[in-house]
C-alpha cells in the first residue's frame, strides 16, 4: 500500500508493506542512501536520522507510523548544519566513514537542544551510536568546534 | 599515442574537449587562465600555445593528466578508513608538484597489471611508495621536456613547479595540461631524478582525505549503496554450523509480493576452496526488506557436519591442557638451558594467560552486487583484494578472467573480513542463477555468526629472575588454531609467520630460553584480523614482563628498558628478516623512552588511578603505549591514552594519528567486551548487545606522538597501535588494584 512522507521537505510516496522500516524505505524506495543499515536491531545508530527534529533509528520505526511526520536525513543536514559537515571534514573525522552519517544526525540533534554541549552530554547524545573505527575522540573534538563555530556565526 | 587533432596555435578554450565531461568548466578555466597570462607575459607572440591533446597523458597506471590540467591519480589499494586513497594521491602529487586543488582520485579495478592488490597487512604504503613517487617524478620530467621542446630550450632552463612549467629566462609558463599532448609523445624515464625529503610539499603532511566531504554529506558509495538497474536483492539463510546443508525446507512461502526466487546454496563449497561460500538458502526479493522478512520466517532443517557439535569451551580447554605439556619447539629458538636454570632455585614466576574468538564486525556488514551474464560478469563490492575475488569469480564461472570485472566500493569497514570474498561469490551465483543483477546483503547476525573469526589462543610463560627481575630464563608457550587450518584441511599446527607475530620475536636479552607452540583444529573459520596473532601474543608477554616488575617491586619501564635486548638488530630464530625488516631494538627502546615523557609517566595520579605501559614491534612499526585506568562503579575507565608511533617515512601524519586513535578504541573493544562463544557448532552471539564493541562515554582522551623519521623505510600504521592496548589496560588496572587480570575480555569481579 502506498504510504505518505515528508522527507527533506518534499511529500513522497512509498508503495511497500506497513511493517517496512523507515530505513529500507529511504534506501531501496527513494533512493536515500546515506542512511545506513548498520546492525538491524537499533543498536549501532548507522540509520540515524530525524523524526520531527528528534534523532531516531530509522531500522526500528515502521513506515505506518509516520504519516505527518517530518523526516531528515543526511542528505539535508547540510542546509540546517553547514558548520557540522565543515567541521567534519576539516578534522578528518571520518575512518570508514560508513557509522558518519548517524553520528552526525545524533550531533546536530545534539546542538539543537544544547547549542554549547558538555563533555557529558555529548557522552549521552551519542551513546546510540557505535563507529568501529573508533573515532570518537575526533567526533567528540569536532562537535565542540561545531558548537563554538555556531556561536561565533549567530547560527542557532 | 595520444591523437592530437587540434593544430590551431591559439585554440580557444571550446574547441578543446577534456576526456570526462562534468569537468568541462574547470577545463575551461584552466585553459582560459593559461592563455590570457600567456598573452601578457613576454615572448608569448613568438610562442604559440602548444596544440591541445584530446586525450589524458598516460605516463603510467597510476597517474593521467587530462588535456584541462586535473590530475587522476589510480587507487588499486582498497580504501576501508586508513586513507591510503588520499596518501597515494599526496605521493604522486608531490612528485609531480601539481596543485593539490586539481587532483582526483580514481579507483582501479581487480586487475593483475597493478601488482599486489591486497589491501591488507599494512603494507599498502610499504609496497608502493617508491614506485609511486617514481611515477610521478616520471611524469613531471616530461611535461619538463615538453616544455622545453615547445619553447625550443634547454631542459636545464626549466622547471616544473606547482602544476605550471615554467621558463624562467623568458618568464614563460603554461599549465600541466597545456602540455599533456606534447609530453605524451615523449619515452618514459626509467629513473627520473626524484625530490629530496626536504623538498616533500605533500609527503608528510597534513591533507583532509580526498572522501571526507562526500562522507560528511552521506553521499560516499559503499558497497550497501552500490545499485543496478533491475537488481535483486538476496539475504541467505545460513546453517549455524559449518558445513551443514538443507535437509528439508520446513516452512516457506509460495508466493509473496516481492518475492523473486528461494535458492538453495550448496554448502559443500565450504569444504572446499577457503574463500568459498557456506552455503544456505536464498531468499531473493525485490527490496531488502521484503527479503529480511521472509527469510525470517523461513524454518530450516539442516544436516549435520563435523563441526555441528564443535565447542570453543571445549577448545579453550584443549588449549589449556595443550601448554602443560612441552609443545613443538620453535626451530632455532633454543638458548642456553632453561631446565637448568629453573633448576637453581631461583625466583620463579609462572602464567597463563587466556584470550576469545573475536568477530571483525565492521559497521558495513558484507555486502556485494554481481551481474552474470552468459559470458561476462561484473561486480562491485566492498573488497580488500578486488584482485583475488576476480580470480575467484572467474573460476567459480568458468570464466577467462578478462571477462569479469570486479570493482571496490568504498570499504565500510573491514579490518581483514572483507580480503576473503565469499559473500561476493554469493551474489555471482545468484545472479547467474537468475540471470539479472543481485544484491547480496549480509544482516548483522549474518556478519558476527559465520566470520573467518580472530582465533583464541592460550599462552603460558615461566620465568626465573634475579634480585633485579632481569629473566635468567625463559620458557613461553602459546597454542591457537591456526589460520592455516582454513587454507589446508591437514594443518594443525602454528605457521611460522603467526609465531613471527609476536612470538617467537620477544626482544629481551635473555640468555636461556625456550618456545614451544601447539596447535589445534577450530570447528570453525578462523581468519586474520586487524594485527592477527600479534594480539594475543603481545598481550601476553606484555603481561608477563609487567610481572616479572612487580615481582621485584620495580618501575615497569625502567624494568622493561633494562631488560632490553642491546640496541641493534634482533637476531631471531629462523629465517631473518629482509633487510630493513628486522626489529631495531634501538627504536624500540626510542618509543618507551618518548613515551614515558609523553604519559608523564612520574607524575603521581590519583588514588585508585594506575598507569599501565605495554610496547609491541608489529608491521615494521614501534608502538608504545601508555593507559590510564581505574574501577569506576565497578567496571574499568580508562581516562587517558598516550601512544608513541615509530612507522618511519610517514606520508599522512594525520591518518597516522587518526589509526592510533582507531587502534585505542579496537584494542579497547577487545580487552573490555569482546568475545564470541561457539555451542553445538553455533556461534552463541548474534549483534551489538550481546557482542558490544566501544561507545563514546568509553573512549579514552588519546595524544599520539609520531617519531620523526623520514626517509626511513616505509612501515605500518594500520594495524600495530592495536596490541599494545589491552596489556597495557592489564596492567593499568594492576596499578590501580593490585588485581591481576590474565584473560581477556577483562572481568572485574
Amino acid at each position: 500500500m502506498a504510504h505518505k512522507l515528508n522527507v527533506n521537505g518534499r511529500d513522497v510516496e512509498a508503495d511497500v508493506a506497513p511493517d517496512t522500516p523507515l530505513l529500507w524505505v529511504l534506501r531501496d524506495h527513494l533512493g536515500l542512501t546515506g542512511s545506513k543499515f548498520g546492525c538491524g536491531g537499533g543498536y549501532c545508530g548507522a540509520c540515524t536520522v530525524h523524526v520531527n527534529g528528534s534523532p531516531v533509528r530509522s531500522c526500528q520505526l515502521p513506515v505506518s507510523s509516520l504519516a505527518d511526520q517530518t523526516i531528515t536525513t543526511i542528505e539535508a543536514l547540510e542546509e540546517q548544519h553547514p558548520e557540522l559537515v565543515g567541521v567534519w571534514v576539516d578534522n578528518n573525522v571520518a575512518q570508514c566513514g560508513y557509522c558518519q552519517s548517524g553520528q552526525l544526525m545524533s550531533a546536530a540533534a545534539l546542538l539543537n537542544d544544547k547549542p554549547s554541549p558538555t563533555d557529558a552530554d555529548i557522552d549521552g547524545a551519542m551513546a546510540g551510536n557505535i563507529c568501529r573505527c573508533g573515532t570518537y575522540v575526533r567526533i567528540r573534538a569536532a562537535i565542540h568546534q561545531a558548537a563554538e563555530r555556531r556561536s561565533a556565526g549567530g547560527i542557532g | 599515442m595520444n591523437a592530437i587533432t587540434n593544430l590551431s596555435p591559439c585554440p580557444t578554450p571550446h574547441a578543446t574537449r577534456g576526456l570526462s565531461p562534468d569537468l568541462s568548466r574547470r577545463h575551461f578555466l584552466g585553459v582560459s587562465g593559461v592563455f590570457v597570462l600567456g598573452a601578457c607575459l613576454p615572448g608569448c607572440a613568438k610562442t604559440p600555445m602548444p596544440p591541445v591533446a584530446t586525450e589524458a597523458f598516460l605516463p603510467n597506471l597510476f597517474l593521467a593528466l587530462d588535456p584541462d590540467g586535473t590530475v587522476r591519480v589510480t587507487s588499486h589499494r582498497s580504501e576501508m578508513g586508513q586513507g591510503i586513497r588520499t596518501a597515494l594521491a599526496q605521493i604522486v602529487a608531490d612528485e609531480l608538484d601539481a596543485d593539490w586543488s586539481r587532483v582526483v582520485v580514481d579507483q582501479a579495478q581487480g586487475d593483475t597489471k597493478y601488482g599486489d592488490q591486497n589491501t591488507d597487512g599494512s603494507r599498502s604504503i610499504l609496497l608502493n611508495y617508491d614506485r609511486l613517487r617514481t611515477a610521478g617524478a616520471a611524469a613531471r620530467l616530461m611535461l619538463r621536456q615538453a616544455g622545453a621542446q615547445h619553447w625550443q630550450v634547454g631542459l636545464d632552463d626549466v622547471e616544473a613547479k606547482n602544476h605550471e612549467v615554467i621558463h624562467a629566462a623568458s618568464g614563460q609558463r603554461l599549465d600541466y595540461g597545456a602540455l599533456a599532448g606534447i609530453a605524451a609523445t615523449l619515452p618514459v624515464p626509467e629513473t627520473p631524478p626524484r625530490k629530496g625529503d626536504a623538498e616533500h610539499r605533500y609527503i608528510g603532511k597534513h591533507a583532509v582525505h580526498v572522501d571526507a566531504a562526500d562522507i560528511a554529506r552521506g553521499q560516499g558509495t559503499y558497497g550497501a549503496d552500490f545499485r543496478l538497474p533491475n537488481m535483486a536483492t538476496a539475504v541467505v539463510v545460513r546453517c549455524p554450523w559449518l558445513g551443514g546443508g538443507v535437509k528439508n525446507i520446513l516452512k516457506q512461502p509460495a508466493s509473496a509480493p516481492g518475492l523473486v526466487a528461494i535458492e538453495v546454496l550448496d554448502p559443500s563449497a565450504s569444504a572446499g576452496p577457503v574463500f568459498n561460500p557456506v552455503g544456505g538458502v536464498a531468499v531473493v526479493a525485490e527490496d531488502t526488506y521484503t527479503a529480511i522478512s521472509i527469510a525470517r520466517d523461513l524454518e530450516i532443517e539442516w544436516t549435520d557436519s563435523p563441526n555441528s557439535t564443535f565447542s570453543s569451551e571445549n577448545l579453550q580447554a584443549e588449549l589449556r591442557a595443550a601448554l602443560a605439556q612441552p609443545g613443538t619447539p620453535v626451530p632455532g629458538s633454543e638458548k642456553g638451558d632453561v631446565d637448568a636454570v629453573f633448576a637453581e632455585g631461583m625466583t620463579e614466576l609462572s602464567a597463563t594467560y587466556e584470550t576469545p574468538f573475536l568477530a571483525h564486525a565492521p559497521m558495513e556488514p558484507p555486502v556485494a552486487v554481481a551481474d552474470v551474464s552468459e559470458d561476462r560478469c561484473v561486480v562491485h563490492g566492498p573488497l580488500q583484494d578486488p584482485q583475488s575475488a576476480r580470480g575467484l569469480v572467474a573460476a567459480w564461472l568458468g570464466y577467462p578472467l578478462e571477462n569479469v570485472t570486479v570493482t571496490p566500493t568504498l570499504l565500510g569497514g573491514a579490518f581483514g573480513r572483507k580480503s576473503k570474498p565469499d559473500f561476493a561469490l554469493e551474489a555471482v551465483e545468484l545472479s547467474k542463477r537468475l540471470k539479472r543483477p543481485v544484491r547480496v546483503q549480509w544482516l548483522r547476525e549474518d556478519d558476527i555468526r559465520h566470520d573467518y573469526f580472530h582465533a583464541s589462543s592460550a599462552q603460558y610463560h615461566r620465568a626465573a629472575i634475579d634480585e633485579s627481575g632481569h629473566p635468567k630464563a625463559w620458557l613461553e608457550r602459546t597454542a591457537f588454531p591456526s589460520i592455516t587450518t582454513v587454507f589446508d584441511g591437514g594443518a594443525t599446527m602454528p605457521a611460522p609467520w603467526e609465531l613471527e607475530m609476536g612470538f617467537s620475536n620477544l626482544p629481551y636479552k635473555v640468555d636461556n630460553q625456550r618456545m614451544e607452540s601447539a596447535g589445534i583444529r577450530p570447528g570453525v573459520r578462523v581468519g586474520w584480523m586487524r594485527s592477527v596473532c600479534n594480539i594475543f601474543h603481545a598481550f601476553s608477554a606484555n603481561v608477563f614482563a609487567d610481572e616479572m616488575a612487580a615481582a621485584v617491586g620495580r618501575d615497569p619501564i625502567e624494568h622493561r628498558l633494562a631488560i632490553l635486548a642491546d640496541d641493534g638488530k634482533l637476531q631471531v630464530p629462523g629465517m631473518q628478516p629482509p633487510e630493513g625488516h628486522e626489529l631495531d631494538v634501538g627504536r624500540l627502546r626510542h618509543v618507551m623512552e618518548r613515551v614515558r615523557t609523553l604519559s608523564e609517566w612520574d607524575r603521581p595520579r590519583a588514588e585508585g588511578t594506575g598507569l599501565g605501559f605495554a610496547v609491541h614491534h608489529s608491521f615494521r612499526s614501534y608502538v608504545a603505549t601508555v593507559l590510564e585506568a581505574s574501577i569506576v562503579n565497578g567496571r574499568p575507565k580508562v581516562s587517558n591514552a598516550y601512544v608513541v608511533l615509530d612507522c618511519g617515512t610517514y606520508v599522512n601524519p594525520d591518518t597516522c594519528t587518526a589509526q592510533m586513535e582507531g587502534a585505542v578504541v579496537f584494542g579497547l573493544s577487545l580487552a573490555l567486551h569482546g568475545s564470541i562463544a561457539m555451542a553445538d557448532g553455533a556461534v552463541v552471539q548474534s549483534n551489538f548487545h550481546d557482542y558490544p564493541v566501544l561507545r563514546m562515554a568509553e573512549a579514552p582522551a588519546t595524544q599520539v606522538e609520531l617519531v620523526p623519521a623520514q626517509g626511513r623505510l616505509t612501515a605500518g600504521v594500520g594495524e600495530p597501535g592495536v596490541p599494545p592496548v589491552a596489556p597495557a589496560l592489564v596492567n593499568a588496572l594492576f596499578a590501580a588494584t593490585g588485581t591481576r587480570h590474565r584473560s581477556l575480555p577483562i572481568k572485574v569481579a
